[in-house]
């Protein structure tokens, strides 16, 4: 061996490929510390317990939940040396470890996008009222995903809907979702809605859903989003990012379509209230015309009686001038030779007298007038 | 096919909310009412035909998401 020596970076080159071989991956847990991010691009920290250290290297894009200083995390790595021959593990994935660890990188999560304003109110868009093409992303074979189509179908007709499969759970997970994501987003007929389902259980990990890509993914979609993650617990970071939030699958089928029934109640309303204004308007014309009606009889009548009263006024007033009338209560017409009346004559003179039964011709014997 | 359906059931919607409101007028005519009331029937009939008997359709995409 001696006599054949390697190189220094033939050396370092050898010993990886024999890490590789032996041990491609390796699942390491410790503490964190000396945690730091360079030109936020690459991640250095060192993973450590009691007796050992281990120098661990990331991409940023890889660190997909918030880490720090004596958070408890479990890393997925490949042993190396680097070409500057230090030890250090090349972490694919890391995730923490225990509640209280994960409870932790949660909140600094939560926080760190909440400054970014991901979770305000006035991002969020408002889901169409009657959508004609929805996307789902789901696993298929979850019950989540039968309770949310089964609802759907119970609910309205005539609807499209898009199905991407995806797995809902483990370290995967986020990346088929975003992958979902993208996909419907780009398609050319695009949905106008998508729902995002994951079957019920409370004790299930939710961890995918607080993935920060996925989250930002979520967040960025230009189709509005509704999650339907049912976790009887607790919320999750796409929770808050997405446009609604509903509490179960089904919840989520109740949110996103119309209820047909209720449209076809309000349709019967509709109909039975405008039967009820024809009618009213019906009524109101009856009655109108019923007092124009009124109106003009009494008119007419009163000019009838008017009328007739002054008929009678007349007739009463031709009987008392009437000649006939004096004749009848026993005076006599008196008339001269022309036939006129007369109230004197000369003596000599013809007169004819009528009275109630006979016209008698006279002489006029003597005449007294009277002052 | 599916979309101008449904373009139509929105549309159809439409046209009976404007009856509804054109009935809520104080003094419409008696005789205009008659005929918009038979539409009004006829238009939520269709609807609800329209509703009861329309399905979704459900098409999971053939595409892998895996890594």
């Amino acid at each position: 061996m001696e006599t054949n020596p390697l190189q220094v970076s033939e050396a370092i080159a050898l010993i990886n490929q024999t890490l590789e071989y032996a041990y491609p991956t390796i699942v390491v847990e410790g503490e964190v510390s000396s945690f730091k991010v360079n030109q936020n691009k690459f991640v250095f920290f060192d993973l450590k317990d009691d007796e050992g250290t281990l120098g661990c290297f990331m991409m940023v894009f890889s660190l997909r939940v918030p880490i720090e200083n004596g958070m408890r995390v479990r890393v997925v790595a490949q042993p190396k040396i680097t070409n500057w021959g230090k030890f250090s593990l090349t972490v694919r994935e890391v995730h923490p470890v225990g509640e209280g660890n994960l409870k932790r990188s949660f909140d600094l999560l939560l926080a760190k996008l909440d400054k970014e304003s991901l979770f305000a109110a006035d991002r969020k868009r408002v889901l169409p009222a009657m959508p004609t093409r929805i996307g789902v992303i789901s696993s298929t074979q979850s019950a989540g995903y039968a309770d949310f189509i089964k609802i759907l179908n119970q609910r309205w007709g005539g609807v499209e809907i898009i199905v991407a499969h995806v797995v809902v759970q483990g370290t995967d997970a986020p990346k088929q979702i975003i992958r979902a994501l993208e996909h419907l987003n780009q398609l050319p007929d695009s949905p106008d809605v998508i729902a995002l389902i994951r079957g019920g259980g409370s004790l299930d990990d939710l961890s995918a859903f607080n993935d920060e890509p996925l989250v930002r993914a979520v967040a960025s979609s230009r189709i509005p989003i509704i999650s339907g993650i049912g976790h009887e617990v607790d919320t999750s970071l796409v929770d808050l990012a997405a446009d609604v939030r509903a509490a179960t699958p089904s919840n989520a089928a109740q949110l996103i379509v119309p209820n047909r029934q209720e449209f076809i109640n309000q349709l019967n309303r509709s109909v039975l209230r405008i039967g009820d204004q024809y009618s009213r308007r019906i009524d109101y014309l009856l009655n109108r015309l019923q007092a124009d009606q009124d109106r003009m009889l009494s008119h007419i009548y009163a000019n009838f009686e008017r009328l007739k009263e002054k008929l009678s006024l007349r007739q009463a007033l031709i009987r008392q001038l009437n000649p006939r009338l004096a004749l009848s209560r026993g005076y006599s017409l008196l008339r001269g030779s022309n036939g006129m009346l007369i109230d004197t004559a000369n003596v000599g003179d013809s007169v004819t007298i009528e009275t109630k039964t006979s016209t008698i011709l006279a002489g006029v014997t003597h005449v007294e007038k009277r002052r | 096919m599916l979309k101008k359906d449904d373009e139509s059931l929105s549309e159809q919607f439409k046209k009976l909310d404007e009856l509804v409101n054109w009935f809520e007028q104080d003094d419409f005519d008696i005789e205009e009412a008659l005929q918009k009331f038979e539409e009004s029937s006829e238009i939520a009939n269709l609807i609800k035909t329209k509703l009861s008997t329309l399905e979704n359709k459900i098409t999971v995409l053939k595409k892998s998401f895996d890594s």
